[in-house]
């Protein structure tokens, strides 16, 4: 499936994709409007570090999904033509199962609204709001395939 | 074509027909569930009774989902027998099905309790939707609710009662709550919480009579002290269904034995779920892992083994996830160890109800503890799981920032172990 991948070697950590993400998560969908908003807007990436390589973390979307397995209220589940682990909210009563299954810490609790969020791949747009505010490159948006050929490039030059 | 015979329809049962589609779209599959109500997902219940959600969203599949994937449910039916040697199966409607292969997702009971007055009108055990309909037809007559036992199932109870604006005690045997999943610390935060929403927690105490006429009016405890209650709920935890497979010759002890295709001692006929003893990953033993996640995947895993398409189970571990009046709690694997050959790393804030344990051995982690914070819970999950040697990242592994960033070394460095697609595409780069 196409989904977002990041390029270790490129991110700086500027969290770019963090404010991108949460503002694309707002009610007004800008920078200035969505900082007034309360509760607050959530994103749905992280950056971090270790030993000095920094990378930003979302849901995988994976093909055997540990959240999906371990939802016990139909909240999370596979969209089968586009491979998306989708989350819906009304379904959701904030067990925190799925962030006990996922190991890649990639959901987070709202807590206002007692639901859990995770990355939807911005189904209000054409485009990924992370990878478009990215500034060096490192998200990448394709198919496993695809990044992998991206990365190959890469070391040849 | 092969015939699919399920008996049981929650997690585990209705796991494996999905699982068994995805591989055979067309080989009959008949799901025998003694309950008349279907689809719906029992960890909702106490949500149910607590005012959350409404019966609707007890569903935790689509209402036409037997439809779609073209499976024979027979629900208010029970299976009575199972004769191993025709593969056919008796049900107490007179009527028998054959199969060719067969799951036994029977589930688990709520435990009675053997003292007088167990049978009062509005003592109940909260296990499926007829309990939790009962318990409610009652509410606008109870005052005071009292529950026995302060296990997960208890404590559950209690506090749906309290957002139903009872007054509610639980009485615990042991000296803290949560004393299967969780060690006193974590449990000495979760009394806190629950004090002060004015749940009472009266520890070391167990009660020895249910008093009342008809109706309960009362529970009487071993010091001899009267607590009046017109409501008792038993959490006193869950025992395997297994009868069915008493003289079939399938082998039986805590639970149903099965192997790590969750195949049953007898070939075609498995089981999984809350009946089933299978492969335990911290203990390295054959364990019933009670809870949700794990039936749903032993489910997954059976039908497709049941389906022809070969697939190992891993092992599961004991991990439970829950959230009292905003206070999250999850524990995985071994988090009270007996032995010196353990070690635990402990960071606790009671000032902002935090708490923090990783239980290891070895430097492997095989527990965790979290309260309050628990986002990245599935991190020390995975390294649980996959049983990898965490020196590297021990001195972290409390810290606020730890996260999945902090294992990349480790899941490059063990290929074989995060042997997933998604593991693998984190660390392409690097």
């Amino acid at each position: 499936m196409k989904k977002i991948f990041c390029d270790i070697t490129k991110c700086v950590g500027c969290k770019g994709c963090e404010i991108a993400c949460a503002v694309e998560h707002s009610k007004a969908k800008g920078l200035s409007a969505a900082l007034k908003e309360r509760p607050l807007p959530k994103r749905r990436v992280k950056v971090s570090s270790s030993d000095k390589k920094i990378l930003s973390i979302h849901c995988q979307h994976c093909a055997d999904a540990p959240c999906i397995l371990a939802c016990m209220s139909g909240a999370l589940s596979k969209e089968k033509e586009s491979g998306k682990t989708v989350h819906d909210k009304d379904r959701c009563v904030g067990c925190w199962m799925c962030i006990m299954a996922c190991p890649f810490g990639a959901i987070v609790r709202n807590i206002e609204d007692h639901i859990a969020v995770k990355c939807d791949l911005c189904p209000d747009r054409e485009d990924f709001a992370c990878v478009r505010a990215c500034p060096t490159g490192a998200l990448f948006v394709g198919t496993e395939e695809e990044f992998k050929k991206i990365l190959k490039k890469k070391t040849h030059v | 074509m092969t015939s699919y015979v399920i008996i049981g329809g929650s997690a585990a049962g209705i796991s494996c027909c999905e699982a068994i589609r995805d591989v055979d779209e067309k080989g009959p599959i008949t799901l025998i569930s003694d309950e008349k109500a279907s689809l719906y997902s029992r960890c909702l219940l106490t949500y149910l009774i607590g005012g959350k959600i409404d019966k609707e969203r007890l569903l935790f599949k689509d209402k036409d989902f037997y439809k779609t994937k073209n499976i024979e449910a027979l629900h208010g039916v029970k299976a009575v027998s199972i004769d191993i040697k025709k593969k056919e199966i008796d049900l107490d409607n007179k009527k028998s099905v054959k199969f060719d292969k067969l799951l036994i997702a029977t589930g688990a009971s709520s435990k009675r309790l053997n003292i007088p007055g167990g049978d009062k009108k509005g003592v109940f055990g909260l296990r499926d939707i007829i309990d939790a309909e009962g318990i409610m037809s009652m509410l606008d007559n109870v005052d005071t609710a009292v529950i026995l036992g302060g296990g997960l199932i208890g404590l559950r109870d209690a506090y749906a009662l309290k957002l139903r604006g009872k007054k509610v005690k639980v009485i615990v045997k042991s000296p803290q709550v949560l004393s299967q999943i969780v060690d006193k610390d974590a449990a000495f935060i979760i009394e806190k919480k629950l004090a002060q929403e004015g749940i009472e927690v009266m520890k070391g105490l167990a009660a020895t009579r249910i008093d009342g006429n008809d109706s309960v009016t009362g529970v009487t405890l071993d010091d001899k002290s009267k607590l009046s209650c017109q409501m008792v709920i038993i959490g006193k935890g869950v025992q395997p269904n297994r009868g069915l497979a008493d003289g079939t010759g399938i082998k039986v002890e805590d639970g149903i034995i099965v192997d790590n295709r969750l195949q049953t001692s007898v070939k075609d006929i498995y089981a999984a779920g809350d009946v089933a003893q299978a492969p335990d990953i911290t203990t390295g033993g054959l364990k019933i892992n009670a809870v949700w996640p794990v039936a749903i995947e032993q489910g997954k895993i059976a039908g497709l083994n049941m389906a022809g398409r070969d697939t190992v189970y891993d092992g599961s571990n004991m991990m439970n996830s829950t959230d009292f009046f905003g206070l999250a709690v999850i524990s995985i694997g071994i988090t009270k160890p007996k032995e010196s050959v353990y070690e635990e790393l402990k960071y606790s804030d009671r000032e902002t109800n935090t708490y923090k344990k990783v239980v290891l051995r070895d430097n492997i982690i095989c527990g965790a503890v979290l309260v309050n914070k628990v986002v990245n819970a599935g991190v020390y999950g995975v390294l649980i799981a996959k049983k990898v040697d965490c020196t590297p990242i021990k001195d972290i592994l409390l810290s606020d920032n730890f996260d999945y960033a902090k294992i990349l070394p480790i899941v490059k460095g063990f290929p074989d172990k995060f042997n997933k697609p998604e593991f693998k595409e984190t660390v392409m780069s690097i």
